[in-house]
């Protein structure tokens, strides 16, 4: 290379300061970004790992029937010296829900649980420092009482992350094997978190990862295109000089990897002090270790080595493709126009989805063998669809603005946009991917809301109450004496109900019988004044909607058995808990309390309600960072037609009108496609929900989509207007010189 | 001398001074202009001739003295230009002043024709009426086959041509011109020059025409050569 040409290419870089920061900004957020998602994504899959024990149900705890007799009794296996007795009620507080894992085993096994040194003894326990927490914070009788006393704290190794509620109780082995079904021999925790669903899981994150790489890579390629135009007449002058296009594409390559470094290691250093905040994040119900989201030096290193070349071939790819010639910029290169064929991506997004909501309505056809790869493809397929149609549709819009255009505004800006579509939508596209990552969610969300805490309804279990079914073997006068102390305790009133036989017995039948002064109670609203009533067994199913009558029955009670204790509260949090202490307590129960409030923090329902903070925070990352390239595109656009904009000023155009032009040059790119991006979202949304399963519908979105539209597009508006005062400054008339 | 020399100049600057840091562009310039007339302002590189014109313009705001715009003969008319804000300055030049510069004034993105309607527009005539009398004017300047071609689609002469047309759309009393012609060859330019000074004159436009070549230069009514700064010797405001 000649040492002139360096000279000059040296000088050129000099005098570009700001340029240089620009590109460097900007590297150092997206790398930064690059690297938390890395982390992300490598973290949630840890986080998983340490919580996949807590998956485990374990092995029979009873030999199958001799020859398939169902008659004959089962018979136990015994604990061994590596095996444990495991069961895992579900265990509520307030609204959230505690992992609770009760353990049996022999004073000696050797069979371990993650995270604590030995199976706690019967009556003692083991908490999370979360649970722990909460334990120390509450009244006894409304969280502590159901655990005995506390033997020392779970290990961070088996949690998932920092507010993970986690309790590992110990209890005697007839104690477990009563307790209703659940109990399972474990020898070995099982390692893997998702079990069968790995595939959606690992997609959905996927998924969700992409949406947000997208807008990252966007930012890097704008910032790294900044100050095309002054380059390219530097560029101009080289070749003019004796410059090879080769040449000037080193050179150009070259002086992007400076910044283009510079910037990466900005962003390492930015990542690791921006950490801390990332791990306040809380992903499905719990924040994250920080240690989760940190990565090594070998993904630094991979990041930063990905974008410094990538940025370089890039350049060095623009300057070749822009054909500079000595003669250089006089005649700029027009952009290749966008055709038709870039609604194919879309097309073919659509129809995955389309055979997806085909299969959906035959049973046969379905197998997430196929469905899992089409409903990734199709969201990839879509989201990449609407960045290159983006530009075409931008095109067919401005060409008909131009037509009807009226003012001299619109001239401009409609002439700008048709002549280069694909620039001017690229400083938009980031904005489009989010609102349809934004919508998709609202879907998403729209569908929860429905499945929410149920209303009261008269004639159905209400939704305050909590009960219980009674294990045969307990003894009435126990089962008496619960129920008094219930009532004895402010705000709860215990109602119990008898059967023909004991719960699971084959004597049990379908009615359940109870005082009928008990009926006004439990919410029923037809019943006998007096006497004994009788009422549909279905009645104690939280998810009953019909409502149930209660007739007389000429039944006395206790010649029956005690079936169910159903706990009326106040509905205050306190006494819900405390009812649920009670009879956590009690023994008697052969199973966990439950509550129609239950279904609110359970199932599927809690898993989607636990990602919706991710596509939040997702959301804002992709918002965010869109608004920063349509700043930096736009800021990049001005200068690069500063002259012919200073010119116009000259010509007498007011500032206002300056900054009319470049807002209708963003807003007319963006609201074409927001439509779609809009539609698409909830198709993806409403795709998703039914895969779910029939329970879930899809609704109108909430106060907090149009919120988060209306952000995103606030957030877009401010970007634009802190361009403003570069473009007054940038086409001042003291600025420009006119010649 | 002709006989408009006579009626009250429609520019008149006093004591222009103007300075670029420690350079002194301007350093103390009266001139008249008077309505009508074609004036040619002539001198060596970097002696402050853009400077004036931007000064003359309204474009640069001068350190010291004063511009005055009196386009017609009613006393309450005239204009101080010099103390007028940004925006009063804006609308004035929109509305009074046409430009014509050396080269790169057209947008790259507009039609020729389209280009021609922009200060209409902004004038705030409709766009069919701008759209048609564009289309006259650079039938007039030989340029109907090229209205919808871009910028970069046109010679150097048509380019400037369209630029002409764009400065005397909106019929202005005074075009600025600063080396029109500076970027052409001397066919060319002579092409550009004669249909421009053609449509001046029809209308009774005023040009004041900044030019390095005295061919240029001859076919003004008058001349004034800019020397440091100043008006040089012999070239001073007639009396
Ligand atoms: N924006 C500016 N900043 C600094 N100095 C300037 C600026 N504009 C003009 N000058 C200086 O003012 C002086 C006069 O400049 P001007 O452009 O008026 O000269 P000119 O006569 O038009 O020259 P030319 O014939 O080369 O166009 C020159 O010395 C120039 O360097
Ligand atoms: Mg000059």
């Amino acid at each position: 290379m000649n040492v002139a040409i360096l000279r000059l290419a040296l000088a050129g870089s000099r005098s570009a300061v700001g340029r240089l920061a620009g590109i460097m900004a900007g590297v150092a957020i997206g790398v930064c970004l690059l690297l938390l998602l890395w982390g992300a994504a490598d973290g949630l899959a840890q986080r998983d790992a340490r919580g996949a024990w807590l998956r485990e149900t374990g092995g029979p705890a009873y030999q199958p029937p001799v020859d398939g007799d169902p008659h004959a009794a089962s018979v136990p296996i015994p604990l061994g010296p590596d095996t444990m007795l495991v069961a895992r009620p579900a265990e509520h507080f307030r609204d959230s829900v505690i992992n609770r894992v009760d353990v049996a085993a022999l004073p000696d096994t050797s069979a371990r649980i993650p995270g604590i040194p030995a199976p706690p003894k019967p009556g003692e326990y083991y908490a999370s420092p979360a649970l722990q927490e909460l334990i120390q914070e509450t009244p006894a009788d409304q969280l502590a009482d159901r655990f005995g006393s506390f033997a020392g704290t779970i290990g961070n190794e088996a949690l998932p992350g920092r507010d993970s509620l986690i309790v590992v109780t110990g209890a005697t082995e007839s104690e477990i094997r009563s307790s209703n079904g659940g109990a399972g021999l474990v020898s070995e925790f099982t390692t893997n978190p998702y079990g069968d669903n790995a595939l959606a899981y690992r997609t959905a994150f996927l998924a969700g990862g992409l949406a947000v790489l997208f807008p990252i890579l966007l930012l890097i390629s704008i910032v790294s295109n900044l100050g095309a135009a002054q380059r390219r007449e530097r560029f101009a002058t080289l070749r003019l000089i004796g410059a090879t296009p080769g040449t000037v594409a080193r050179i150009s390559a070259a002086e992007a990897a400076v910044p283009c470094l510079a910037g990466a290691l900005l962003g390492i250093a930015l990542s690791a002090l921006v950490r801390p905040l990332a791990a306040e994040i809380p992903v499905n119900g719990t924040r994250v270790f920080i240690d989760d989201l940190a990565t090594d030096w070998t993904a630094a290193a991979v990041v930063a080595a990905a974008v410094v070349l990538s940025a370089m071939l890039a350049a060095g790819q623009r300057t070749l493709g822009a054909g500079t010639g000595p003669l250089g910029v006089t005649r700029a290169m027009p952009e290749p126009m966008p055709t038709p064929r870039r609604a194919l991506p879309l097309l073919a997004g659509f129809l995955c989805l389309g055979a997806l909501a085909f299969a959906a309505g035959v049973p046969e056809l379905r197998s997430p063998w196929w469905e899992i790869p089409f409903m990734v493809g199709g969201f990839v397929l879509i989201m990449a669809g609407l960045v290159i149609i983006g530009p075409w549709l931008t095109l067919l819009v401005s060409r008909a603005g131009l037509r009807f255009a009226r003012s001299a505004i619109s001239v401009i800006a409609s002439s700008r946009i048709a002549a280069t579509p694909s620039a001017t939508f690229r400083s938009v596209a980031g904005l489009v991917i989010a609102v349809f990552v934004v919508s998709i969610f609202a879907g998403g969300s729209s569908a929860l809301r429905n499945v929410g805490v149920p209303a009261a309804v008269p004639g159905v279990l209400q939704p305050a109450s909590v009960r219980t079914f009674i294990d045969p073997a307990a003894s009435p006068d126990a089962v008496d004496a619960l129920a008094t102390q219930v009532n004895g305790t402010a705000g709860l009133h215990a109602t119990v109900a008898y059967g023909s036989g004991g719960y699971g017995t084959d004597e049990s039948g379908d009615q359940i019988y109870i005082e009928a002064a008990e009926a006004v109670w439990l919410g029923l609203t037809e019943a006998p004044d007096a006497g004994t009533a009788v009422l549909d067994a279905g009645f104690l199913n939280a998810w009953n909607r019909e409502p149930v009558v209660a007739s007389a029955s000429p039944a006395i009670l206790p010649e029956l058995t005690p079936f169910a204790i159903i706990v009326h509260t106040d509905a205050a949090p306190e006494s819900v808990d405390r009812a649920r202490t009670l009879l956590v307590r009690s023994r008697v129960a052969a199973g966990p309390p439950m509550s129609p409030l239950d279904d609110a923090a359970t199932g599927s329902t809690r898993l989607v309600a636990g990602l919706s903070a991710l596509a939040y925070v997702g959301m804002f990352v992709a918002v965010s960072i869109s608004a920063i390239s349509l700043a930096v595109a736009t800021a990049s656009a001005m200068l690069d037609r500063k002259r012919i904009l200073g010119l116009m000023r000259l010509m007498g155009m007011p500032a206002s009108s300056l900054r009319r032009i470049v807002t209708r040059e963003a807003a007319v790119p963006l609201l074409t496609v927001l439509l779609l991006a809009v539609g698409l979202g909830f198709l993806v949304a409403w795709m998703m929900v039914t895969s779910l399963g029939p329970a879930y519908k899809m609704d109108w979105p909430g106060a907090d989509y149009f919120t988060a539209l209306g952000l995103s597009l606030g957030i877009g508006a401010a970007a634009l207007v802190s361009t403003f005062g570069l473009l007054r400054t940038s086409t001042g008339m003291s600025v420009t010189r006119f010649e | 001398m002709n006989a408009q020399a006579q009626t009250a100049p429609i520019l008149s600057a006093r004591g222009l001074r103007h300075s670029f840091g420690s350079t002194e562009a301007l350093r103390g310039i009266d001139v008249d202009i008077h309505p009508g007339e074609v004036l040619a302002v002539m001198g060596p590189s970097g002696s402050g001739k853009s400077t004036l014109l931007h000064c003359l313009a309204g474009v640069i705001t001068p350190d010291a003295g004063s511009v005055t715009y009196q386009p017609g003969p009613a006393v309450g008319q005239s204009v101080t230009i010099s103390s007028l804000n940004e925006a009063g300055r804006s609308r004035l030049r929109l509305t009074e002043f046409g430009f014509v510069f050396q080269f790169g004034q057209l947008l790259p993105e507009l039609s020729a024709l389209d280009n021609v309607t922009i200060p209409l527009l902004l004038n705030g005539t409709r766009r069919k009426d701008a759209l048609q009398r564009s289309a006259e004017l650079l039938d007039r300047l030989g340029l109907q086959d090229n209205g919808t071609k871009r910028p970069s689609e046109l010679s150097g002469g048509q380019a400037q041509r369209v630029a002409v047309a764009r400065a005397l759309a909106t019929a202005p009393k005074i075009l600025f011109a600063d080396e029109p012609t500076g970027s052409l060859d001397s066919l060319a330019a002579e092409n550009v020059l004669t249909q421009m000074l053609q449509l001046v004159r029809e209308a009774g436009t005023t040009l004041v025409m900044i030019t390095h070549d005295p061919r240029t230069a001859a076919y003004a009514d008058r001349e004034i050569l800019v020397r440091d700064g100043a008006v040089a010797a012999g070239y001073q405001v007639a009396p």
